[in-house]
C-alpha cells in the first residue's frame, strides 16, 4: 500500500515537471542561460531548418540562414513579448522572413531563375507531399491543407514554401493580384480556424 | 480597417509583401488592433505549415550555433521610455487620420510599389509618400494607362502630390517622361521630368498650387522636358 502510494506519487511528480516550454527557455536565454538556449535549439531546429531549406533549397545556405536565425533569437530573447503570442510562431516568423530575404536578395537572382524553371516541373506543394510525414502534427496540417480549395492551397504554398511575393504569385498563376490576396488570406483563415490557432 | 488594406493581412503573414508594401502595412498595423489580431492568428497558421517541411539540420550546425551564441550577449530588454517610436508623435494622429481616410487607396498604392528594385532610391521616395499620407486630406486615384498604370496620391491642403507609376514603357534615348498640372481653364503647367526604372516603375513627387488642378498629364518629351506638352503623347490621370 505504502509503496504503491509512493510509486503513484513518483509518477505524478515526474509529470508535474514537464520539459520546459519554448517560452520558459526563451525567458532563461534572456538571462544568458546557454544550456536553456541549446534546449530550445534541440526542440525547434528541425522545424526551423526544414522550413528554411524548403524555401532556399540549398543546404549550405539553409544552414547559414538557420544559424543567423538562432543568433537573432538569442539576441532578441529579452525582447520577446509573451503577451503577443507564443515562441514558436515568433521563431518561425524570424526564420521565414530571413529565408525569404535570402532568396529575394540580388545575389540570388540566378537562383530565382532556376526556381522559376523548377516551378513548372516541381510545384512546392507537390514536393511537400513527396516527403515522408510521420508526425501527427504533419498529418493534421496536411489534412487541413487538403481541405483548402486547390487555388487557395497553391497560393498559400507558393508564398510560404516558394518564398514568392504575392505579386510574383499572381504573375506565376496568371491571375489578378487581388485574387491572389484573397486566396492567401482566405486560405490562411481556414487553416487558422481548422487548426485552432487563433491568436 | 478597410477591406482592401485588410486583404494584405494574409500576404503579410506569409512574408509575401515586398519591403515597401510591408512598411505601409506595418504602419497600418501600429494603429489597427483588429488587423494586428488577425495577423497574429494567420501567422500562427503559417507557422504550422513548417510541420510539413521538418528536416533535421546537419549535426555540426548545433555546435556552430551554440558557439556563436557563446560569443554574443542577448540585447537588454526594452524599457518604457527607451522605445523607439516608428513615427514622430506630432504626426501620428494626422497620419492615422490620413490612413483612415485613405486605407483603401493605400492598398492600391502599395500594390503599385511592388516591383521596384531600386531599394535605396525607393526608400527616399517612400518617405515622401509616407509624409504625404500624413496629410489629413490625402486622396488616391488609380488610372489605367495605355501601358501600365498610374496612381496619384495628392493633398490639396499641402499642395503636393506623388505619381506612382507602374509598367510604363521604356523610352528611346533622348526622350523623357514629363508631368503636367492640368485644369479646366488655363494651359498645362509643366512639372518635373522623370525616367522609370527598368521595370517601368517610378514615384514622382510634385508640388504646386493645386487649387484649380483636377488632373495630371504625363507626356513623352525630348530630354530635358518641354514648355508645352507634346499633345499626341499626353495621358491624363484624374486627381
Amino acid at each position: 500500500m505504502t509503496s504503491m502510494w509512493f510509486e503513484r506519487s513518483g509518477a505524478s511528480h515526474s509529470k508535474a515537471v514537464p520539459a520546459r516550454t519554448p517560452e520558459d527557455l526563451v525567458a532563461a536565454a534572456a538571462r544568458g542561460d546557454e544550456p536553456a538556449f541549446a534546449e530550445l535549439y534541440d526542440q525547434t531546429s528541425s522545424r526551423v531548418y526544414g522550413m528554411v531549406l524548403r524555401v532556399v533549397r540549398d543546404p549550405a545556405q539553409a544552414a547559414e540562414v538557420t544559424q543567423d536565425v538562432y543568433l537573432e533569437v538569442w539576441r532578441q530573447s529579452a525582447r520577446f513579448d509573451s503577451g503577443k503570442g507564443a515562441v514558436l510562431p515568433w521563431l518561425l516568423m524570424i526564420a521565414h522572413r530571413r529565408a525569404v530575404d535570402r532568396v529575394r536578395s540580388a545575389q540570388s537572382s540566378m537562383l530565382r531563375d532556376d526556381k522559376y524553371a523548377q516551378l513548372h516541373t516541381e510545384r512546392p506543394y507537390d514536393s511537400v507531399s513527396e516527403q515522408v510525414q510521420t508526425s501527427l502534427e504533419a498529418q493534421r496540417v496536411r489534412r487541413v491543407l487538403d481541405d483548402l480549395t486547390p487555388a487557395q492551397r497553391e497560393a498559400v504554398t507558393l508564398a510560404y514554401f516558394g518564398g514568392y511575393t504575392h505579386t510574383e504569385v499572381a504573375e506565376l498563376l496568371k491571375v489578378p493580384l487581388g485574387t491572389v490576396k484573397t486566396r492567401i488570406r482566405d486560405g490562411l483563415i481556414r487553416m487558422r480556424d481548422a487548426l485552432g490557432v487563433t491568436a | 480597417m478597410t477591406d482592401e488594406l485588410n486583404a494584405l493581412a494574409g500576404a503579410y503573414a506569409l512574408d509575401a509583401l515586398d519591403d515597401d508594401e510591408r512598411a505601409v502595412f506595418e504602419q497600418h498595423l501600429a494603429g489597427c488592433p483588429a488587423c494586428t489580431e488577425e495577423v497574429r492568428g494567420l501567422r500562427n497558421a503559417a507557422a504550422e505549415l513548417s510541420h510539413l517541411s521538418e528536416a533535421g539540420p546537419p549535426p555540426e550546425l548545433r555546435a556552430a550555433v551554440l558557439g556563436a551564441v557563446a560569443q554574443s550577449r542577448p540585447l537588454p530588454p526594452r524599457v518604457p521610455g527607451a522605445r523607439v517610436l516608428p513615427l514622430r508623435r506630432a504626426r501620428a494622429t494626422a497620419l492615422w487620420q490620413g490612413l483612415a481616410a485613405a486605407c483603401a487607396l493605400i492598398a492600391v498604392a502599395a500594390s503599385v510599389w511592388g516591383y521596384s528594385q531600386h531599394r535605396e532610391a525607393q526608400r527616399a521616395q517612400t518617405s515622401v509618400v509616407q509624409s504625404l499620407l500624413a496629410a489629413p486630406d490625402v486622396r488616391a486615384t488609380t488610372t489605367a494607362l495605355k501601358q501600365g498604370q498610374g496612381t496619384l496620391l495628392s493633398s490639396r491642403s499641402e499642395h503636393r502630390l506623388v505619381l506612382i507609376a507602374r509598367g510604363l514603357p521604356a523610352l528611346p534615348a533622348g526622350r523623357t517622361y514629363q508631368l503636367w498640372l492640368m485644369s479646366e481653364t488655363g494651359a498645362p503647367v509643366p512639372g518635373g521630368v522623370f525616367r522609370p526604372d527598368e521595370h517601368g516603375n517610378v514615384e514622382v513627387p510634385a508640388a504646386g498650387n493645386l487649387d484649380a488642378v483636377d488632373r495630371m498629364g504625363v507626356s513623352v518629351e525630348p530630354a530635358g522636358g518641354s514648355a508645352q506638352p507634346t499633345l499626341a503623347t499626353v495621358q491624363v490621370l484624374k486627381l
